[in-house]
């Protein structure tokens, strides 16, 4: 049964249970008739069998047989009569002997070779009356005959009728499924045709849609990946190839020679960062970017990370400073030196003023802070940790436009997350979270030294 | 030649200044999508090397507003970008070439020396004749301010007409801009369709701009109206 088709299941079932309603009002119908065919039958032989009464009561001699109508009979049975009794011509049995008994105390009803009898005591006698029954049973077989050609047609038709209503019902489901069957990664664009009336099929279109609209939304956001990384690519080989080819037009002297290859050394270096920087970001998106879990002390991580910056900033005219917290975090030492190194970058490329390291503990996750007296664009912030966004269009020919992914993406693996908002006195802010040392330093230290 | 380079990636830019300089050209670099449209409006360029991908006014926007402008130097458009679209946008906008990045340098100079032999000739994106447009990259005509909407037939017909306003041309030369070989011998077409485009370009405007030229052919009048 589970392997028809909905539709061929859904008749069946139809089917069935209109194949029990319309025997069960046959089986009604049959019945009805033949109560009622009894009832006037049954009133027929009172009416006799009073006239019949009243005849011998009366102590008339009248031939019963008078009274019996046209079809019918009427006997009058004597004080001493035993049966059993038969008709004249003693082909038919009327009365057994018991129910001639019986019936010398109490009306007696039966059916005997064709007749309904009733046999009633009257006074000393007997009073017998009898209906043939053969119009009964032609008008019962008759309404058999017509139920049996009615009822399979009327069941016919309706299995019909229900067959197109769930075919109809069933239309939407199917125009879901052929469009569904069209629907590929290139026209992803494409959403399920939704019924008119807004009833299940109406709700699941809905939610598939939905579903749909998630998948294309990833898949747009993997295919401008794409054609970013390949544009990201594409412009320092074309620079190296063409650095590379301007050279070898003509005859060159060493120093010139050694400038070309100092500038395709320069832009090796970016494709390399880039290379590395992608495959970062492909790790993370695998989930595959895994950190070390150690105790690092947060004031010396960021001393370090200013450390290294110090000459740019002081070559720019800028201040690194960081603020002590005494906070300590479990991490990746060479990771999070990294996302650091990122975000003082990018405060020292794009920022403006003083750029501030300092540490916020939080929930069990330590903040680290990097601000400056820059400010990000409103329209920016939202799209900060996206992949190939740039807060100003220009290609200084230096980023690559994943600084901030990365820091995301390293801040993930840690199980935090990465922030970028305006100060509200004016300044950007962009911080990143790792979770807090949990067991004390000297405790994990006891550990450590057990286990030499 | 005297070539115009709009590129922002300073490092290429300078590359592409000190190659073709080397190859005897005379070169002058805008950084910036504005200070390329102004550039080449100031000075006669020869041709025209741009990079699609700009800051603020991108190369395509740049492209058109040249165009516009009565700039008419042949433009070599550099694109990073794998999208068809772009290249689309960029030939549509004006662009007479492109080339994607990285580039062999020989063939962007086999193609600027190629795209200069052309010379700078008008070849204005949106067809002009009177107040008659038409737009052969979106597919609309315009009367004035009334779009009209033309059958793929008939817009061949027109547009065959407003690339040459004012010359008489026959049915002989319709039939071969607007048809196929397979109509040839059905001259009649022409007229036919002659009837059309005068009942959707004149008719409504109480103009007659396409002329019946008495044993010659048709003429769309030069004022268009």
């Amino acid at each position: 049964m589970s392997r028809l088709p909905i539709r061929i299941r859904l008749t069946l079932v139809f089917a069935a249970v209109m194949a029990v309603v319309l025997a069960a009002l046959g089986a009604f119908l049959y019945v009805r008739l033949a109560d009622s065919l009894d009832e006037r039958i049954s009133e027929d032989l009172d009416a006799r069998r009073m006239a019949l009464t009243r005849v011998v009561v009366g102590g008339g001699d009248v031939d019963p047989s008078l009274l019996a109508g046209a079809e019918g009979l009427a006997r009058v049975i004597g004080h001493g009569a035993r049966g059993p009794v038969y008709t004249e011509t003693g082909h038919a049995l009327l009365l057994t002997a018991d129910e001639l008994d019986a019936a010398r105390t109490r009306s007696v009803t039966t059916d005997h070779d064709g007749y309904r009898l009733r046999a009633v005591p009257v006074a000393d006698k007997v009073v017998l009356v009898g209906d043939p029954l053969d119009d009964r049973q032609e008008a019962l077989d008759a309404l058999l005959a017509q139920l049996l050609v009615a009822l399979p047609l009327a069941l016919l038709a309706s299995s019909a009728i229900g067959y197109i209503v769930a075919g109809a019902a069933l239309r939407p489901i199917e125009a879901m499924r052929r469009r569904a069957d069209e629907i590929s990664a290139s026209t992803s664009a494409q959403r399920l045709p939704l019924p008119t009336a807004h009833d299940e099929v109406y709700r699941l279109g809905v939610t598939l849609n939905e579903m749909l609209e998630r998948l294309d939304a990833g898949l747009e956001r993997e295919r401008r990946f794409v054609a970013d990384a390949s544009h990201e690519l594409r412009t320092p080989l074309a620079t190296l190839k063409t650095e590379l080819e301007v050279a070898l037009r003509q005859p060159r002297s060493a120093a010139e020679l050694e400038h070309a290859i100092d500038s395709a050394a320069e832009e090796t270096d970016r494709l390399v960062r880039l290379a590395e920087n992608l495959l970062l970001v492909a790790r993370s998106d695998q989930g595959a970017l895994t950190v070390a879990r150690d105790p690092i002390a947060v004031d010396a991580l960021l001393a370090e990370v200013a450390g290294r910056f110090g000459r740019s900033a002081e070559a720019a005219g800028r201040i690194i400073e960081v603020e002590d917290s005494g906070a300590e975090l479990a991490g990746d030492r060479e990771r999070l030196d990294q996302a650091l190194g990122d975000l003082v970058e990018n405060a020292l490329r794009h920022g403006a003023g003083e750029v501030r390291l300092h540490a916020v503990e939080h929930d069990g996750f330590v903040e680290l802070h990097v601000t400056d007296q820059g400010g990000f664009d409103e329209l920016f912030l939202p799209r900060a940790f996206e992949r190939f966004t740039r807060a100003d269009d220009a290609r200084t020919g230096e980023g690559t436009g994943l600084g901030l992914a990365i820091v995301a993406a390293i801040a993930r693996a840690h199980g935090g997350s990465a922030h970028a908002a305006n100060l509200a006195g004016g300044g950007a802010d962009v911080w990143l979270t790792a979770p807090k040392l949990l067991n004390d330093p000297d405790a994990a230290g006891r550990d450590r030294g057990s286990l030499v | 030649m005297r070539i115009l380079v709009v590129e922002d990636e300073l490092k290429m830019a300078a590359l592409l200044r000190r190659g073709l300089a080397e190859e005897g050209h005379a070169v002058d670099v805008a950084a910036t999508g504005d200070d390329g449209v102004w550039m080449a409006q100031a000075a006669d360029y020869d041709a025209i090397v741009l990079d699609l991908m700009l800051p603020g006014l991108d190369g395509v926007s740049v492209c058109r507003r040249w165009r516009e402008n009565g700039v008419w130097a042949p433009v070599l458009m550099l694109t990073a970008r794998d999208g068809i679209e772009d290249r689309v946008a960029g030939l549509d906008a004006g662009a007479d070439d492109y080339l994607r990045k990285p580039f062999s340098f020989a063939e962007l100079l086999a193609r600027l020396r190629a795209l200069a032999r052309r010379g700078t000739p008008e070849r204005p994106i949106v067809l002009e004749v009177g107040d008659l447009k038409l737009d052969p990259a979106t597919r609309q005509v315009w009367r004035g301010d009334t779009e009209i909407s033309l059958s793929a037939k008939e817009f061949a017909l027109l547009e065959t007409f407003m690339r040459r306003p004012g010359d008489v041309l026959s049915r002989l030369q319709l039939l071969e801009h607007a048809w196929d070989y397979a109509y040839e011998t059905r001259s009649n077409v022409v007229d036919v369709y002659m009837r059309y485009l005068r009942e959707k370009i004149d008719r409504p405007f109480g103009r007659e701009s396409l002329e019946t030229v008495r044993g010659a052919g048709y003429r769309l009048r030069k004022d268009g109206s």
